[in-house]
């Protein structure tokens, strides 16, 4: 299997990743010479998060999001790594792909997003109308383009046609074509400043927002409903919204509380950027515990789910659990203020 | 997650080709990316969405077997789409669209209406007018 081509001449290399926008974002600065890793950027543009916005649904369901809005991870990353960006929106799908075509003969690698249903090599059972995934286009082959999907650990043709729904497909969040392509990448980019900002901001948006939906808050928020969710609507639309919140934890949440553990990875890198750092690399085993917790709440919820209720696991279990997240990411947090506050640059 | 606890389960029909990238300790405390094959927990709770989405549409297909809809309200739940969706794909206002879910008004509707219907299904319009049997 490819996973290595040349561009004009220049070697690139892909980057086989877990999620698709910091894939991509570290996907470029690696193409230009910076050698930072899928972690480093996710942590430097303040992916992780926890948000629960009941009046937004998807897929008729509440949404919950275990990380930063799409979108996010990039542009804070490219922000705080010193990169410029050139990003495009279109009105018309023609316009959209002739721009691509023509940036990609400049041997310019370029950034999309897509909507996740219309693209075919995806597994069926994953595709649903989701606006927000990232890929890289990297040429143009016989009919169609090549592409560099982080989620797969291969390179991937696909025909113009499918690629051009894909872009304009219509509904929540519209990518119209959106796409964007570095301008200008220091190569030498001040990765503990970076760290330190993105921290910081992580720290704020899981402690200070001051609405009862988002960081800490929001998972207390949920917890409650959940725990009330079986006397409020019945047993069964109770198990309905269990699986849905899973499923944004499993699917869009890149598998298993899968950002926690990314998350941990980034600390882990983070306290060998900072000598050896013991603080971060403790919060770092405490960051890859708390994700285990939230595999624990999946195996739960299945239980609860499969069993109808006649096990021991119920909704009161599957509500503390999410408790014991909240308090435990509340800890946490808390500590990685205090330690990132010591750091300097 | 250490490397080992990793789910590697089999159920076939779920990944496909896709080995989704699992951050994992390794034995020296190390973080690295594992392939993941595949998880009950996760097929468990996938399956159950498909299955919702499955059952809804073969109502759908007998609603239009009977006569009580059109096959264009089949059409877009094969695409899971809503009317407000496919109104903005096909570029057609929400009410009519709704309006063409009645089999009488669909089967009247001129080619040109239906030629942006198919394209903004992505069928051709022969399929367009019927539903699997």
């Amino acid at each position: 299997m490819m996973t290595e081509t040349t561009i004009n001449g220049k070697p690139f290399k892909h980057l086989y990743a877990a999620h698709c926008e910091s894939g991509v974002t570290a996907s470029f600065f690696r193409h230009e010479g910076v050698d930072i890793s899928e972690p480093l950027v996710f942590g430097i543009g303040s992916g992780i998060f926890f948000g629960h916005l009941p009046f937004i649904k998807w897929v008729g369901m509440p949404l919950s999001t275990y990380r930063a809005q799409p979108g996010a991870i990039f542009r804070k990353a490219a922000k705080r790594l010193g990169g410029e960006f050139v990003s495009k929106r279109f009105r018309n799908p023609q316009e959209g792909m002739d721009e691509l075509r023509r940036v990609l003969r400049t041997g310019q690698i370029v950034a999309i997003r897509t909507n996740v249903y219309w693209l075919p090599y995806f597994p069926r059972r994953f595709r649903n109308n989701f606006n927000g995934h990232n890929l890289i286009v990297l040429y143009e082959v016989e009919n169609g383009f090549r592409l560099s999907d982080p989620n797969w650990d291969h390179l991937i043709d696909i025909s113009a046609e499918d690629l051009e729904r894909a872009r304009f497909a219509r509904g929540p969040l519209e990518p119209r074509g959106f796409m964007y392509y570095p301008k200008t990448i220091r190569p030498n980019p001040d990765l503990r400043t970076a760290c330190i900002k993105g921290m910081k901001d992580t720290c704020n948006m899981m402690l200070k927002i001051p609405l009862p939906l988002f960081g800490i808050r929001g998972m207390r928020y949920l917890a409650k409903k959940i725990k009330n969710s079986p006397g409020k609507v019945g047993f069964n639309e109770a198990c309905r919204q269990l699986a849905h919140l899973v499923r944004m934890q499993e699917e869009i949440g890149t598998g298993g509380g899968g950002f926690r553990f990314m998350y941990a990875a980034f600390l882990q890198e983070a306290s060998d950027l900072f000598g050896g750092s013991d603080d971060l690399a403790r919060l770092s085993r405490e960051m890859t515990s708390i994700g285990d917790l939230w595999r624990d709440f999946a195996v739960i919820a299945v239980h609860i789910i499969k069993q109808r209720g006649q096990s021991e696991d119920n909704f009161d279990k599957a509500s503390e659990l999410l408790l014991t997240c909240a308090s435990r990411e509340e800890e946490f947090f808390k500590d990685l203020r205090e330690v990132v506050g010591k750091l300097k640059a | 997650m250490k490397t080992n606890e990793v789910p590697q389960d089999d159920v076939p029909y779920f990944y496909e080709t896709l080995k989704r990238a699992c951050y994992a300790v390794n034995d020296e405390g190390k973080y690295v990316i594992v392939p993941s094959i595949g998880w009950k927990i996760e097929e468990v709770i996938n399956g159950l969405a498909i299955d919702e989405l499955a059952a809804k549409l073969e109502e759908t297909r007998k609603a239009v077997l009977a006569g009580l809809k059109s096959p264009l309200a089949y059409h877009m739940e094969r695409r899971q789409m809503n009317p407000k969706l496919l109104a903005k794909t096909a570029d057609i206002p929400k009410f009519r669209v709704k309006r063409h879910f009645r089999p009488e008004i669909f089967r009247k509707l001129e080619p040109a209406v239906l030629d942006r219907y198919a394209k903004a299904l992505a069928v051709t319009l022969e399929e367009l007018k019927t539903v699997p049997e």
